[in-house]
C-alpha cells in the first residue's frame, strides 16, 4: 500500500513538471513545424516570463495589493505581454535576416540569441537566485500519517488544469480560427501558401507570439511551484521541452503533450527510484532512443525526402 | 506608404519598451529576508527611452538608411568584383599561414608569461575548431556535443597518469584515438539522423559524458576533478621546481640554468604550436584526398552524393571520427596545461564557443578558423574591464554575425571551375 | 587580408604592453583573485570587501616594512580554466602575496601555478581538504576544512538520537566533501544513513527527492553544497510536510536562503565559523566597515582581512620579502587576528578552527545551538 502511494505521488510529481514543459514544448514544436528550426532562446523567452511575473507580483505586493486572484491576472498578463513581445522581437531580430539560408545559420544565432538575452537578464537583475512568493498554499492529502501521506497540493492542481485549457485552447485555435488554418497551410509549405495570398511573414510571427505566451504562463507556474527564478534556469528548462517536443514529433501539438508528461514522469520515476543524479541522463538517453528507433517522434508524420 | 511606415515604426518602438522597461527599469532585489521592488535610477530610463527613439526612428527612416548604406562603396569591392584566381589566393593563405607560424615560433620569448599562456589556450581552441571544422564546416554535420570527445581526450591523460603513470607524450595518441573511438561508435547509430536531430542528438551525448564524469566519483573523482596532471617532458626532462618521477632530470639543472617557471609556459606553448600545425596539416591532407571531396559532396547535396555511389554511413563516419580525433588530441593538450580537470570545464557553453569560432572563421577556411580562435579567446581577454558585457557581447555578436556576414571572416572557396563568358 | 594580420598584430602586441606594464614602483603588491561575476559574485564581494579593508588600514598604519601594499583584483569567476588565466595573469604583474581563491575548484589548479613560481597563497574561503594535501610550501588557509566542519554537523546530528538521516548533496567539490565527511561521521556513530544521494546543481524541481525523504521517513536531512538549492528543497519540503530537521554548512547561511524558503527556513540547522563580527574585540573593525557602507557579517569578509593581515606580519615577522621566508613564518609564529590566534601546523592549515553550530530563523538571524 505504501509503496503504491509512492510510486502515485511520484506520478503526480512527474505529471505536474510533464505538462509545464509540454506547455513550453510548444513553443518549439510550431515554430519548428513552419519554419523548421530549433528556437533555441525559446527557453529564454520562459525565463523571462517567470522574471516579469515576479516583477508584478513584487510591484503590486509593494502597492498593498493582495488580493491573489488579481495578483495572478495582473502577473499573468505583464508576463505573456513581455514573453510575447520578446518572442516576436527575437523573431525579427535575429530569425527572419537569416531565414532561408543554409540550415546552421538561423541555429547558431539563435544559441547567440539565447546567450545574449541570458546575459540580458542577468545584467539587469543579478545573478542571484531570487525567491518567489508561493501564493498558491496547501493541498489534498490521502492516507494516513503512520503510513505515507500522500499529497497533491493546490499549485500542482492549477498547472494541470491551466495545461489543460490552454492545450484545448490552442488546439481549437489551430484548428478552427482563420489563422489557425493559416498556420497549417504555412507548415504544409511555406511558398504555396505565400502565393495563396497569405501573409507569411505574420504568421511566422504570430507562432513565435504564440509559442512565448504560452511559455510566459509557464514561467508564473512554475516560479510558484519551484520557488525560485536565476537567469541562468530557462535555458535547462529549454532543452528539456525540446526534449520533449522532439520525443512526441516535433510539429506535432498532440505529441508535445504526450512528449513532455512522458518526459516528465521518466524524470520522476528516475529520481524516485534510482537517482536523481541520473535524471538528466535517463531523459538524454529517452531521447536518443526514441529518435534511432522513430525518428520523427511518437506522433510525427514520417518525413518525406525531397528531391 | 508613410503612413503604413509610421504605423511600423510606432509598433516597433513600443516592443521595444515593452521588452526593456519591465526588466531592466526595476530591479528586484533581496533586502534582508524579503524582495523589494527598486525602480532603475534615471539616468537608466532614460537610456531604455533613448534606445526606444532610436528604433522608432530606424524603423521610420529605414528605406533611406539602407539605401544610403548601399550606395557607401565597399571598402573591399576588388575582391568581391573579381575574385582572385583560385590558385594564387591558396598560395597567398598558406603563405600567411606560414608567416603566422614562423612568427608564433620566435613570439614567445619576447613577450611576457601571461601572453604566452593565453596563446596556448588559443591554439588549442585552433586545435578544437580546426577539428570541428571537418565535422561541422565540410561535412556539414551539426555537431553540438564536440566537447564531450575534447573531455574523452583530457580524461584519458588524467585518468592514465593518475592510475598507470603514463607520460603526456604516451598519452596524446591514446587520447586521441580513444576519443576517436568514441566518435566512432556514438557516431555510428546516429549518423543516419539528419541536420537538426543530429544536432540535438549530439547535444544529449555531450551532457550524458560528462553527467557520467560528474558521477562517477570512484574513478573520475567527479566533481573534484583529477589533479596533479603532470606536465610534458622533453626527452625525459622536467620542467618543474622539483623532479617529480624517479629518472627524470629536471630541465634548468641540465643546462645548469636558474628555475624559472617560464620555460615550463613556453615549452607548453610550442607543443600546442606544433601540434596546432600538425592538425592543420594532416586536415588540409584530407581535404585533397577522395574522402575530403566526399565530405563536401555530401553537405552540398546529400541524394545526388548518394546516386553517385558514396556511402553515406562510411562518408559521415569518418568525418566525425577525425573530428573527434583531434578534439582528444587537443583534450590532452589542455589537460596538461591546467595540471587539474573537471568536468566543469566540459559544458555545454564550450561546444557553442568552439561553433563559433568555426562560423565566424568562415566554415571550412582553416586560414579563417586560426583568426577566429585568437578573436573570440583574445578580445574577451582584452575587454575584461567589461567583463560584465562580455557574454552579452559575444551572443550580440553571434547574431549580428549570422546577420550580416553568415560566409565568416574568411568564407572558402572550393575549387572549381568556372565558365569564361566568350569575349 | 593583410591589414587584418597587422591589425591583430597590434591588438596583441598592446595587450602584452598592457599586462607588461607598471613593475617598478616600490610597493608590495597583493593579488585578490575571486569571482566578480558570475553565480557566486556575492562571496566574492564578501573576499574583495574584507580584504580591501585590510589593505586600507594597513596603509594607514604605515605599510609594511615601509612599503605600501597595492592591491591586484582579478576575477575568476569560480572556473577553473579562468583560474589558471588570471594566476598566471598574477605572476606576470610581479605579485608574491595571493589571497584567494574563492572556490575549492578554482584554488586547486591555481595553487599550482603559484607554488611552481613561489608565490605565497592564502585562500580565505576554500575549505576543500585536498588543497592542503599535496606537501606544498606556500599554500595556507583563513578558514576551516571541510574534513572539521563535517565532524562538527554529523556529531551534533548524533547527539540528538535520531533513528535515520538523510544525506543530500549538490555533486560539487565543496557540497559532496561535507557530506561524505558527515556520513562516516555518523556511520562511526552508529546512526544509520537512509539515503545518501546527489542533485544536479541548478535544479529547480526537487518534488521526486522531496517524496523520497518523506517516504525515507528520516529525523534529521544534511544538505551538503550551498543556499539556492536547499531553499528550495526547504520550501518544498514544507509544502509536502515532511518533518524532519534539516541541516546545512555556512554555504547555505546566508540571508538569501530566506527570500527562497520564506517561512521554511525556520530551524534550520547550519555549521559556520563563530560569529567574528559579534566579538569584543573586533567592535572597532566592523565599525569601519559599517561606515564604509559594507556589511562585515558574511562568513568570508573577516576570513579575508585575515589573510592580508597575515600576509603582512608575516613580512615583518620575517624580516623578508621572499615568499618562502614568510612561509617559514606563518608556520613558526603565532598571530593575533580578527577571527582568533592563528597557528599553522605543516600543511598550512590552521591548528584549530571551530565550527559552531546556529539555528536559522525566518527573519534571517541566527542564535548559537550548544
Amino acid at each position: 500500500m505504501q509503496d503504491l502511494l509512492y510510486f502515485f505521488q511520484q506520478l503526480i510529481n512527474g505529471l505536474t513538471i510533464g505538462s509545464t514543459y509540454a506547455l513550453i514544448a510548444i513553443g518549439y514544436t510550431m515554430v519548428y513545424g513552419i519554419i523548421g528550426m530549433i528556437n533555441f532562446a525559446h527557453g529564454e523567452v520562459y525565463m523571462i516570463g517567470a522574471y516579469t511575473a515576479l516583477i508584478a507580483i513584487t510591484g503590486l505586493a509593494t502597492l498593498g495589493i493582495a488580493w491573489l486572484p488579481l495578483v495572478l491576472i495582473v502577473a499573468l498578463i505583464c508576463a505573456v505581454i513581455v514573453s510575447s513581445s520578446m518572442g516576436w522581437a527575437v523573431e525579427r531580430v535575429a530569425y527572419r535576416p537569416v531565414r532561408g539560408r543554409h540550415r546552421l545559420i538561423p541555429l547558431i544565432s539563435a544559441i547567440g540569441m539565447s546567450i545574449f538575452l541570458q546575459n540580458y537578464v542577468h545584467l539587469a537583475q543579478g545573478s542571484r537566485n531570487i525567491g518567489f512568493p508561493a501564493l498558491i498554499e496547501g493541498g489534498f492529502q490521502f492516507g494516513s500519517e503512520d503510513t505515507f501521506p500522500m499529497s497533491i497540493s493546490y499549485i500542482q492542481i492549477t498547472i494541470f488544469i491551466t495545461t489543460l485549457i490552454c492545450m484545448t485552447a490552442l488546439s481549437l485555435f489551430i484548428s478552427r480560427s482563420r489563422i489557425g488554418r493559416a498556420c497549417r497551410a504555412v507548415s504544409q509549405d511555406l511558398g504555396m501558401a505565400n502565393l495563396l495570398g497569405i501573409d507569411t511573414n505574420r504568421i511566422i510571427s504570430a507562432t513565435f507570439v504564440i509559442g512565448a505566451a504560452l511559455a510566459a504562463v509557464a514561467g508564473l507556474l512554475l516560479g510558484m511551484y519551484y520557488g525560485s527564478v536565476d537567469p541562468l534556469f530557462g535555458f535547462i528548462a529549454g532543452l528539456k521541452a525540446f526534449t520533449a517536443a522532439v520525443l512526441g514529433g516535433i510539429g506535432s501539438i498532440p505529441g508535445a503533450m504526450l512528449g513532455g508528461l512522458i518526459l516528465g514522469v521518466a524524470e520522476s520515476m528516475t529520481s524516485g527510484y534510482l537517482s536523481g543524479e541520473y535524471k538528466d541522463v535517463v531523459s538524454f538517453s529517452l531521447l536518443i532512443l526514441i529518435l534511432l528507433f522513430k525518428p520523427t517522434g511518437l506522433l510525427g508524420k514520417p518525413e518525406v525526402e525531397k528531391i | 506608404m508613410a503612413a503604413n511606415n509610421f504605423r511600423h515604426a510606432l509598433f516597433c518602438a513600443i516592443i521595444t519598451l515593452i521588452i526593456s522597461y519591465p526588466i531592466i527599469g526595476f530591479n528586484l532585489e533581496a533586502q534582508g529576508i524579503s524582495v523589494t521592488l527598486t525602480g532603475a535610477d534615471t539616468s537608466t530610463v532614460v537610456l531604455v527611452l533613448l534606445a526606444a527613439v532610436v528604433v522608432f526612428l530606424f524603423q521610420l527612416f529605414r528605406d533611406q538608411i539602407m539605401g544610403g548604406l548601399k550606395s557607401i562603396p565597399s571598402p573591399m569591392p576588388k575582391t568581391q568584383k573579381e575574385p582572385m584566381a583560385e590558385n594564387k589566393r591558396a598560395k597567398i593563405e598558406s603563405w600567411v599561414l606560414t608567416g603566422i607560424v614562423v612568427l608564433a615560433l620566435f613570439w614567445p620569448f619576447f613577450v611576457s608569461r601571461g601572453a604566452v599562456d593565453l596563446a596556448t589556450l588559443v591554439l588549442i581552441y585552433v586545435m578544437l575548431a580546426l577539428g570541428l571544422n571537418v565535422v561541422v564546416g565540410l561535412a556539414g554535420l551539426l555537431d553540438l556535443g564536440y566537447v564531450a570527445f575534447y573531455a574523452v581526450g583530457a580524461y584519458t591523460f588524467a585518468l592514465l597518469s593518475q592510475y598507470a603513470g603514463i607520460s603526456f607524450w604516451m598519452a596524446l595518441p591514446i587520447g586521441a584515438c580513444l576519443a576517436a573511438l568514441f566518435g566512432l561508435v556514438l557516431g555510428f547509430p546516429v549518423l543516419r539522423l539528419r541536420g537538426d536531430y543530429l544536432a540535438i542528438v549530439t547535444l544529449g551525448f555531450g551532457e550524458i559524458i560528462r553527467i557520467l564524469l560528474n558521477n562517477w566519483t570512484a574513478v573520475t573523482g567527479g566533481p573534484n576533478g583529477i589533479g596533479g596532471i603532470p606536465d610534458p617532458t622533453l626527452f625525459g626532462m622536467e620542467f618543474g621546481r622539483r623532479v617529480r618521477e624517479e629518472g627524470n632530470t629536471s630541465f634548468h639543472e641540465t643546462f645548469g640554468i636558474a628555475y624559472s617557471g617560464e620555460h615550463k609556459v613556453i615549452f607548453l606553448y610550442l607543443i600546442a604550436l606544433v601540434l596546432a600545425v600538425i592538425t592543420a596539416l594532416i586536415i588540409r591532407r584530407f581535404m585533397r584526398m577522395p574522402v575530403g571531396r566526399a565530405w563536401e559532396a555530401l553537405r552540398e547535396d546529400e541524394i545526388a552524393a548518394r546516386s553517385l555511389g558514396l556511402s553515406r554511413t562510411a562518408v559521415k563516419l569518418s568525418a566525425f571520427t577525425i573530428g573527434a580525433f583531434f578534439a582528444g588530441f587537443a583534450g590532452t593538450v589542455f589537460a596538461s596545461k591546467q595540471g587539474f580537470i573537471s568536468p566543469e570545464s566540459f559544458v555545454f557553453l564550450e561546444s557553442a564557443i568552439i561553433l563559433a569560432i568555426v562560423v565566424l572563421g568562415g566554415m571550412g577556411s582553416q586560414l579563417g578558423v586560426v583568426l577566429a580562435a585568437v578573436a573570440v579567446t583574445i578580445l574577451p581577454e582584452l575587454a575584461r574591464e567589461f567583463s560584465d558585457y562580455r557574454m552579452l557581447v559575444f551572443g550580440a555578436a553571434m547574431v549580428l554575425m549570422m546577420v550580416w556576414r553568415p560566409q565568416g571572416l574568411m568564407p572558402m572557396r572550393r575549387i572549381h571551375i568556372e565558365l569564361r563568358r566568350q569575349e | 587580408m593583410k591589414t587584418s594580420v597587422k591589425k591583430l598584430a597590434t591588438a596583441v602586441g598592446a595587450s602584452v604592453a598592457l599586462m607588461a606594464a607598471g613593475q617598478a614602483a616600490a610597493e608590495i603588491k597583493v593579488g585578490i583573485a575571486g569571482p566578480m561575476t558570475g553565480p557566486v559574485a556575492q562571496y566574492g564581494d564578501m573576499q574583495f570587501s574584507g580584504a580591501r579593508m585590510a589593505i586600507e588600514q594597513i596603509n594607514a598604519a604605515g605599510g609594511v616594512m615601509g612599503e605600501d601594499l597595492v592591491a591586484v583584483e582579478v576575477d575568476d569567476v569560480c572556473d577553473p580554466k579562468q583560474a589558471v588565466t588570471v594566476a598566471n595573469r598574477l605572476v606576470n604583474e610581479g605579485v608574491r602575496y595571493v589571497v584567494g581563491h574563492l572556490c575549492s575548484s578554482s584554488t586547486q589548479p591555481a595553487s599550482d601555478i603559484y607554488e611552481d613560481e613561489g608565490i605565497l597563497m592564502i585562500t580565505p574561503a576554500s575549505t576543500s581538504p585536498e588543497i592542503t594535501e599535496r606537501g606544498y610550501e606556500l599554500v595556507f588557509r583563513t578558514i576551516g576544512l571541510d574534513s572539521m566542519q563535517g565532524p562538527v554537523a554529523g556529531n551534533y546530528i548524533a547527539s540528538q538520537g535520531p533513528e535515520r538521516v538523510a544525506i543530500v548533496h549538490d555533486k560539487q567539490q565543496y557540497g559532496e566533501g561535507i557530506a561524505t565527511a558527515v556520513r562516516d561521521t555518523l556511520q562511526d556513530a552508529g546512526i544509520e544513513i537512509a539515503m545518501f544521494e546527489g542533485i544536479t546543481a541548478g535544479d529547480k524541481d526537487f518534488s521526486s527527492l522531496v517524496t523520497k525523504i518523506k517516504q525515507a521517513d528520516v529525523d534529521y536531512v544534511y544538505y551538503g553544497g550551498y543556499h539556492p538549492e536547499l531553499g528550495l528543497i526547504l520550501r518544498q519540503a514544507r509544502q509536502s510536510d515532511v518533518d524532519a530537521k534539516f541541516m546545512g554548512p555556512e554555504g547555505v547561511g546566508n540571508k538569501d536562503i530566506n527570500t527562497i524558503a520564506g517561512e521554511a527556513a525556520e530551524g534550520l540547522l547550519v555549521t559556520l565559523p563563530p560569529s567574528f563580527d559579534q566579538k569584543e574585540e573586533n567592535q572597532e573593525l566592523i565599525a569601519a566597515f559599517d561606515a564604509k557602507g559594507e556589511d562585515p557579517s558574511g562568513p568570508f569578509v573577516l576570513t579575508s582581512y585575515t589573510a592580508v593581515q597575515l600576509i603582512a606580519e608575516g613580512i615583518e615577522a620575517a624580516d623578508s620579502k621572499d615568499p618562502f621566508d614568510v612561509a617559514q613564518a606563518l608556520r613558526t609564529g603565532s598571530f593575533e587576528t580578527p577571527i582568533g590566534t592563528v597557528q599553522y601546523d605543516k600543511a598550512g592549515d590552521m591548528k584549530s578552527f571551530e565550527f559552531v553550530v546556529y539555528e536559522w530563523h525566518s527573519d534571517g538571524s541566527k542564535t548559537p545551538v550548544n
